[in-house]
């Protein structure tokens, strides 16, 4: 019996849900065992100074308007923030500084691998009271941190290890996210999701400038950014977006691997020539024309998304880890896109995406259950009319606005209007 | 051991969709997009539901004819939601076969159609005991547990799991049952799904009496067993009427 069509449809967009999914269950997990363990702790009443509220530090007994005035105000110094690290990460790569650029990123996922995942492994082992000396300790967190940061940015390495740590990232910088106070985060994630449509869909937004430049030069994005299992076999037109590609079995992951190491070695060897070397731009051009027809007809897609630099100060964290005057102000970034590019690379979401779905999951966490799964089921229709939108388009968009502004919406909805209802037949048993 | 409790009532409510979605789901990209966008429906429908019915709640506790009322009007609603959701199933079938037809593969099977009817049901179903029954569960994680004054020997978290458990299964499969009802014009099994739902919605009227929860989960598991032969029967006779007319061409 010939397999029939259901196989193949919605490869892709289960290849980039199912780690989405993945990295909004574990935060939610996280919040949940984590947040019952410091009531008694002095970690809640000390709110975290980050860059995420500069401005206003939120404490329960503001007034309303006090908070969404102070949240607001938050929300744009982030935004702006974030907006000039990203022009500066233009003006880096349009000046081919792409090794520093590189290295910087590797810099951030040690950076973040090692001292917020050592801080969030920490009051993990605290809190389950797990028998585990120091020095075994230091030793796995050391290990994590550097095989993560060999992941990022290096062929030779298993996609599906580059994935795992993509994720890990995505959870580790979600998770501390969630340490905002309630008001700023909602501000903050409305805020991006309007950054993110501007920085990728406005002529001269920095995201759109970048993903042009990166797929004028046929160059890798200088960012972090999930991809998506390789596509090995067609590529066809893409029928009312249900995106269609060759791999099913799990099975074929290590294939895969190998698939994608070789792909990207060639790739590199092709492009290094052509393009990081021709420091003439009229030379690069020349030969790009070339392949920038190859790169238009085999673009399907190129979804681009909210580039998150995220400043934190990391006193808390710093001081747990006795690295006692390193107070500076670590610019960490996240950069979120959602490119797919044509038949030999999948779908790719940045890891902001993850983030912030991660952030507004957890954040509805904190309430109740019932929130989290309407805000999942929201976020995840959001990222299937993203990439539906995707195949129809044909380039870069951004995933976070439709997400997050469903994930909102469906909050509140559940909060107001279905918790009461549901809880209401619910405890009488009444069902249908 | 309090953990261990919480996950038994949710695996208790959860655990045959789980096995279901694990064997026949997970493996076809395409029925878990159905299972998501069949479970975002009926998320919505609740929300709609409660959006309608918030200005009267808290309900009177002491009556039980509000409650009666509240059930059918959900209940007439989702029916209607069933059709709109056959209607675009039916769209996306014909446009699944005219891409079939592009990539020159065969077009959708009859077991294929029946699949994503189940995979259609099975989001109903989830939705179901996710927000009736998982969403309540939190504090089953706790120290402690609770119970209902009317239902006082069974904890409310088990009553519940098992309630979910019941309407799971009902669900799931009328879903199949009144897909293949719409493709065949049978009149009979359109009009049986609308009627066990109702009849399985209106039996958890029941519980309203002190202890009635001791009468209407037989009840409710002898509609959802009824559910599931109807079920077997209707795709045991499809496939044999399937290999035959196969045979004779």
């Amino acid at each position: 019996m010939e397999s029939s069509i259901l196989e193949s449809i919605g490869v892709e967009i289960i290849g980039v849900m199912s780690p989405v999914s993945i990295c909004m269950f574990l935060v939610v997990l996280l919040v949940y065992s984590l947040s019952p363990s410091n009531p008694f702790s002095s970690s809640p009443s000390i709110p975290i100074r980050t860059a995420a509220n500069l401005v206003y530090l939120e404490t329960p007994s503001d007034s309303a308007t006090q908070k969404l005035e102070g949240s607001l105000l938050n929300a744009l110094v982030f935004v702006i923030l974030i907006a000039i690290v990203t022009f500066l990460l233009v003006l880096l790569y349009y000046y081919n500084c792409t090794n520093f650029l590189k290295n910087y990123m590797r810099f951030s996922a040690f950076f973040v691998l090692a001292t917020m995942g050592g801080s969030i492994f920490l009051s993990i082992i605290q809190h389950f009271s797990i028998p585990v000396d120091s020095i075994t300790c230091f030793l796995l967190l050391f290990n994590f941190t550097i095989v993560g940061v060999l992941s990022v940015f290096s062929g030779g390495i298993p996609i599906i290890l580059r994935q795992a740590y993509m994720v890990s990232l995505g959870i580790i910088v979600a998770t501390w996210f969630t340490k905002l106070p309630e008001w700023t985060t909602w501000a903050l994630l409305v805020a991006l999701a309007v950054y993110d449509l501007v920085a990728v869909l406005a002529p001269g937004g920095p995201l759109k400038l970048l993903v042009e430049l990166a797929s004028s030069r046929d160059d890798e994005l200088p960012a972090l950014v999930y991809e998506a299992r390789p596509i090995v076999s067609r590529s066809r037109g893409s029928n009312l977006g249900l995106l269609v590609g060759g791999v099913s079995d799990s099975g074929s992951v290590e294939l895969q691997a190998v698939n994608e190491g070789e792909n990207r070695t060639t790739n590199e060897g092709e492009s290094s020539p052509l393009v990081s070397h021709s420091r003439e731009r009229h030379s690069f051009s020349s030969e790009s024309s070339e392949h920038s027809t190859v790169v238009v007809s085999s673009d399907r897609v190129q979804n681009r998304e909210p580039e998150i630099v995220v400043d934190e100060e990391m006193s808390p964290l710093v001081e747990m880890m006795g690295l006692g005057n390193e107070r500076e102000q670590q610019t960490r970034r996240d950069n979120v896109e959602v490119r797919g590019s044509g038949s030999d690379r999948g779908i790719k979401l940045g890891l902001g995406d993850f983030v912030f779905y991660s952030v507004l999951v957890g954040r509805a966490a904190m309430y109740d259950l019932m929130t989290v799964y309407a805000c999942y089921l929201a976020i995840i229709s959001g990222l299937g009319c993203t990439l539906i939108l995707l195949s129809v388009c044909h380039r870069a968009l951004p995933a976070l606005p439709i997400s997050i502004a469903l994930g909102v919406v469906f909050y509140f909805l559940t909060r107001l209007l279905m918790e009461p209802f549901v809880v209401g037949t619910a405890t009488n048993l009444m069902m249908f | 051991m309090t953990i261990a409790a919480g996950i038994g009532y949710a695996l208790l409510a959860l655990g045959p969709s789980l096995s279901l979605f694990v064997s026949v789901i997970s493996k076809k990209p395409f029925l878990i997009l159905t299972v998501l966008s069949s479970t975002l429906l009926w998320l919505i429908s609740l929300i709609v539901l409660s959006g309608l019915w918030r200005g009267f709640l808290p309900l009177n506790s002491t009556s039980w004819w509000p409650y009666g009322l509240l059930l059918f009007t959900s209940i007439a609603f989702q029916e209607g939601l069933r059709l709109l959701f056959w209607r675009v199933y039916k769209r996306l079938e014909d446009l699944l076969d005219a891409f079939a037809d592009k990539v020159s593969k065969p077009r959708l099977f009859m077991t294929d159609k029946m699949q994503i009817s189940l995979a259609g049901g099975l989001g109903h179903g989830v939705a179901h005991a996710v927000f009736f029954c998982l969403s309540l569960l939190t504090p089953a994680f706790g120290p402690a547990t609770f119970f209902v004054d009317r239902c006082s020997q069974i904890p409310f978290f088990l009553v519940s799991a098992i309630i979910a458990l019941a309407f799971v299964t009902i669900h799931t499969f009328s879903m199949v049952i009144a897909f293949n009802g719409y493709a065949e014009g049978n009149k009979m099994d359109q009009l049986f799904v609308p009627v066990v739902h109702l009849a399985a919605g209106l039996v958890t009227l029941v519980n309203f009496a002190s202890g009635g929860c001791i009468v209407s989960i037989p009840l409710l598991y002898f509609i959802a067993i009824l559910t599931l032969i109807h079920c077997g029967k209707m795709v045991w006779r499809r496939l044999k009427e399937h290999q035959s007319t196969q045979g004779n061409s």
